[in-house]
């Protein structure tokens, strides 16, 4: 055994100095097994190899390493240590030769430090891990989705959020990797793998938005969720959608996007969802009382899936909402009549939740405390201010930007010499069938 | 009188077996409509006589079904008037339901006899009086059969009308065939007429409009087709098939003949398939169309009591204008309509409404239009939408009153309205939440005050959520290119191969990752 572990040392030192990491990345995946299985002398292992010349079989070991965790129970901080010294020291270069292994790494460490409990520890790894990897700011990495988590067990959001505010045009996928790397891995697992955490990404960004109550970002990030080509349901996109319907009445008050795979959601996601659909339809009532009987109703519901928090906000935002109907159709109001058009239990609680919404500036309002009466008044804005031309100004920039990139995209297409045949109509099967993945489809359809 | 005893006898022993059936009736009659009208001002004599055929039997019905007062009055001529087709089963379905009401009615009988039989209900107190209570049901039913003794069920009667039935078809299938084995076409489509007129005469409606569309293949000219075409209409209606009765009344109006004939003599045929069109539109709710329909009818050329008389043409008219016409229309196309004017001389309370209504006296136009509404609620075509066209006018008058304000003082609003401040308030708001009324109450002062919509704050406000919802959108789909590029979709996985964890994406597969995550 010792002989078989010294051949991996030789092995990694020798093609790691000659340079011929690609060779050697095509033949360390065999010797995982075997590194696992010495999970006992690893460290002995790791000491003879330097990280930054020897990224690859550091790598590697990091891997059986973990994939032994649960049977050798190392400790934590060790692992911890390790990983992070990997993530600031490794070479890029080299990295790049193992992209799906590297993936593996990193979702193995996710899992782990989940499971301990240190998730906290892990962000900043994690987040040096992305950065490493991808390519441009844009891209999305299967990885990511392991930060959101990290993030979210954590419950600590200013590092991750960097990274959910900018928008994504490329996805890196495990299977492209592998793909050019390893012909021996199944196909099929990666590419739903690779679904899978695109799910999670959105999910998990989804729920950190929720969290930091930036609703409208949230609702987004859920409807991304809800909403790739679907050939099956995945319980992800359930609960995304679930979430989404949620999200989408607190911000919107009714479900305004309604995700295009219209036969997914008719067929599996409404059954399955039918408490949340319910609440959808009490809440277009605009009766709290009803909204909330329902929710105390499928309490049990809700609160298994993890919903009853939204549920909850849910039925303070359809009082805010009618106190808002409110302001459209009145000039002047008592506010114990508030407090009963709105079915509100008392004046008091009217004048609470009233002074909350002028504070936020939800709707603009005065109360008269000497006779209890409330005034409504008009938005102040008069779209004249230098203020509302700089936001003007600004979104036209982000529009005029997109434009840009939907265009670059199309450019693109056009000159992908596989559409050019197929838009002139040449019906070459042998030539479609050599390069399927060449062609990557109108992404304007 | 002394001979009278032996009829209630019989009455008694055929009623048992048909109380059996009334818990079912009534609970359909419960959930078709929940109308009761409770003192319709109608004569049902001239009512019943603005139709015949099978019209004045479903109208009776529709009567007996909402009117509690006024049904056994009805389904008594309703069995007078069967009498005289051979619609046996229809005979008996009223025979079975005039009983059921007597009997439901037997142990308080002052109400139903009351308004058929004065001397025994005035009788009735002093018999009750009597210790011997238990003989007052079969002798207050005595008196009350010896007043109706012609009601009583005549099965005699129902056989030979049944023989007669039976033979008539019989004669006129093998009349039917004849023509058809000598293969002249114009007695062949005499034949299937007859043979429909004959199953309509026995109340078998699908029967009747199978044969009346069968004749369609053997029409020769124009006029037959459109002869078919009303025939298929009539029908139709009787069946409640709107549908049906819109795509025959376009074959009818798209037959050559017909749009090319001169405009007088088919006048007739115009309005029946206007008023028949706007029945149909009615009936589906486009009460706009329908007016337009209606109004379209010609007063001279009226003349179906089969289908529609007079007076429901104005009702139904005046009733749908008034609440979908806007004020011009009122007056272009109905009060200064002449043809319209002399439909509404039959309907002299519905005129004044309009007139009112046009004249913005809302409070007494609003008055008569209750008073009218129990009449209303015994017609079978309208009754469903009559709560819809009120509240639908009076919103119509609401938004009128209040248009050429700047404010306006909810107290003097409610008084032209009937109605108290605090219902007026819950009336504005819900026209102002429908952006019917740009206004907004000052419920301090109860006074309404119109809203001044400033354009180009509107105009920012859309031209940003247009936006910001193009952005989305736009991130959505470069989203989506991105994922088509790599080839990112669900599948299902086939489950022998699922060591790995990719497993869970599978439609089957519970997935303990993201329950166990889901929840923060």
């Amino acid at each position: 055994m010792g002989s078989a572990l010294e051949n991996f040392v030789n092995q990694v030192r020798t093609m790691s100095a000659s340079g011929s990491f690609r060779e050697l990345a095509d033949d360390l995946p065999e010797s995982v097994s075997l590194l696992a299985r010495n999970w006992s002398i690893l460290d002995n292992v790791l000491e003879t190899l330097d990280v930054q010349q020897h990224t690859l079989g550091v790598l590697y070991v990091l891997l059986a390493k973990l994939h032994s965790a649960a049977t050798a129970n190392p400790e934590p901080v060790q692992i911890i240590q390790l990983m992070r010294d990997f993530v600031h020291r490794n070479n890029v270069e080299q990295l790049r030769f193992a992209i799906c292994a590297f993936y593996e790494t990193c979702h193995l460490f996710t899992d782990y430090l989940v499971q301990k409990n240190l998730s906290i520890l892990g962000i900043k790894i994690m987040a040096r891990a992305v950065d490493q990897i991808r390519q441009i700011d844009s891209q999305l990495t299967p990885i990511h989705a392991d930060l959101c988590l990290l993030s979210l067990k954590a419950k600590n959001f200013n590092l991750v959020l960097t990274y959910l505010d900018g928008d994504i045009t490329d996805i890196s996928t495990a299977a492209a990797e592998c793909k050019t790397q390893q012909q021996q891995q199944s196909q099929h697992t990666d590419a739903n793998n690779d679904a899978k955490y695109f799910l999670l990404f959105y999910y998990y960004g989804g729920m950190i938005y929720t969290a930091v109550k930036d609703y409208d970002r949230a609702l987004y990030f859920f409807e991304c969720a809800s909403q790739p080509r679907p050939m099956a349901m995945s319980h992800i996109m359930l609960e995304a959608y679930k979430k989404f319907l949620m999200v989408s009445l607190i911000v919107e008050g009714n479900i305004a996007f309604i995700p295009k795979n219209t036969q997914v959601i008719g067929r599996f996601m409404k059954p399955m969802a039918s408490h949340y659909h319910d609440l959808v339809n009490v809440y277009a009532n605009s009766s709290s009382e009803e909204l909330r009987i329902l929710i105390l109703k499928y309490s049990e519901a809700f609160t298994r899936d993890s919903n009853m928090g939204l549920a909850k906000q849910a039925t303070t935002s359809l009082y805010k909402r009618n106190i808002k109907r409110l302001t459209k159709t009145f000039l002047t109001l008592s506010l114990s009549d508030v407090a009963s058009r709105v079915q509100l239990s008392g004046a008091a609680e009217a004048e609470r939740y009233i002074l909350n919404m002028i504070k936020s500036g939800e709707i603009y309002a005065s109360i008269n405390q000497k006779d209890g009466m409330v005034l409504f008044k008009d938005d102040p804005e008069k779209y004249n201010s230098p203020d509302m031309f700089l936001n003007v100004q600004t979104n036209i920039t982000q529009v005029l930007d997109l434009v840009k990139q939907i265009n670059k995209m199309e450019e693109e297409i056009i000159l992908n010499p596989m559409y050019v045949k197929k838009a002139l109509g040449s019906q070459d099967d042998d030539l479609t069938s050599q390069h399927p993945k060449t062609y990557s489809g109108d992404p304007t359809d | 009188m002394p001979v009278l005893p032996m009829p209630p006898l019989m009455q008694n022993a055929i009623e048992p077996m048909q109380v059996d059936a009334p818990p079912n009736e009534d609970n359909e009659n419960n959930e078709e409509q929940q109308i009761v009208v409770e003192n319709p001002s109608i004569d049902l004599e001239v009512y019943a006589n603005q139709y015949n055929g099978i019209v004045r039997l479903h109208r009776l019905m529709y009567v007996a079904d909402v009117c509690p007062v006024l049904a056994v009055e009805a389904l008594k001529m309703a069995i007078t008037y069967v009498q005289t087709t051979y619609n046996v089963n229809l005979y008996q379905l009223l025979h079975k339901r005039l009983s059921d009401l007597n009997a439901s009615n037997a142990p308080a009988p002052p109400a139903p006899a009351a308004d058929l039989a004065p001397v025994p209900a005035a009788a009735l107190p002093d018999i009750a009086a009597v210790p011997a209570a238990i003989a007052l049901p079969p002798l207050a039913q005595g008196q009350a059969a010896g007043e109706k003794d012609s009601f009583a069920y005549d099965a005699v009667w129902v056989d030979t009308k049944m023989k007669k039935a039976a033979l008539k078809l019989e004669k006129l299938d093998s009349d039917l065939k004849n023509y058809k084995s000598n293969s002249i076409k114009e007695s062949i489509r005499r034949g299937h007429d007859d043979l429909a007129d004959h199953y309509l005469s026995c109340g078998d409606l699908t029967n009747a409009l199978k044969c009346y569309s069968r004749a369609r293949d053997y029409c020769t000219s124009g006029k037959h087709v459109v002869n078919m075409c009303l025939n298929v209409i009539k029908v139709s209606i009787y069946l409640q098939n709107w549908v049906h009765v819109m795509s025959y009344i376009s074959k009818a109006e798209s037959t050559p003949d017909f749009a090319e004939g001169s405009k007088e003599a088919n006048a007739q045929v115009h309005t029946r398939l206007e008023c028949a069109a706007g029945l149909a539109e009615l009936q589906q709710k486009k009460y706009k169309v329908a007016a337009k329909h209606f109004l379209n009818a010609n007063f001279d050329h009226c003349e179906f009591p089969e289908m529609i008389s007079t007076n429901n043409v104005a009702v139904y008219g005046g009733l749908c204008a008034l609440a979908t016409f806007d004020r011009p229309e009122l007056k272009r196309l109905v009060i200064a309509s002449t043809s319209f004017k002399l439909f509404l001389e039959l309907e002299p309370q519905l005129r004044d409404i309009i007139f009112k209504f046009y004249e913005s006296k809302y409070a007494s136009c609003l008055t008569l239009l209750d008073e009218i509404r129990d009449n209303l609620l015994v017609d079978m075509y309208i009754a469903p939408h009559v709560s819809t066209l009120y509240t639908k006018i009076r919103n119509r008058a609401l938004i009128q009153y209040f248009s050429p304000y700047m404010s306006a003082d909810m107290h003097k609003m409610a008084m032209a309205f009937n109605s108290s401040v605090g219902d007026l308030e819950n009336e504005v708001m819900q026209l102002i939440l429908d952006g019917q009324i740009q206004a907004r109450i000052d419920s301090h002062n109860k006074i309404l005050y119109a809203k001044e919509a400033d354009q180009r704050n509107s105009t920012f406000e859309r031209a940003l959520v247009l936006g910001k919802k193009y952005q989305r959108h736009t991130r959505m789909l470069v989203l989506r290119a991105a994922m088509l590029k790599s080839h990112i979709h669900v599948k299902s996985v086939t489950r022998e191969g699922s060591s790995n964890h990719g497993a869970e994406l599978c439609v089957s597969a519970g997935s303990t990752t993201t329950a166990q995550l889901a929840r923060m």
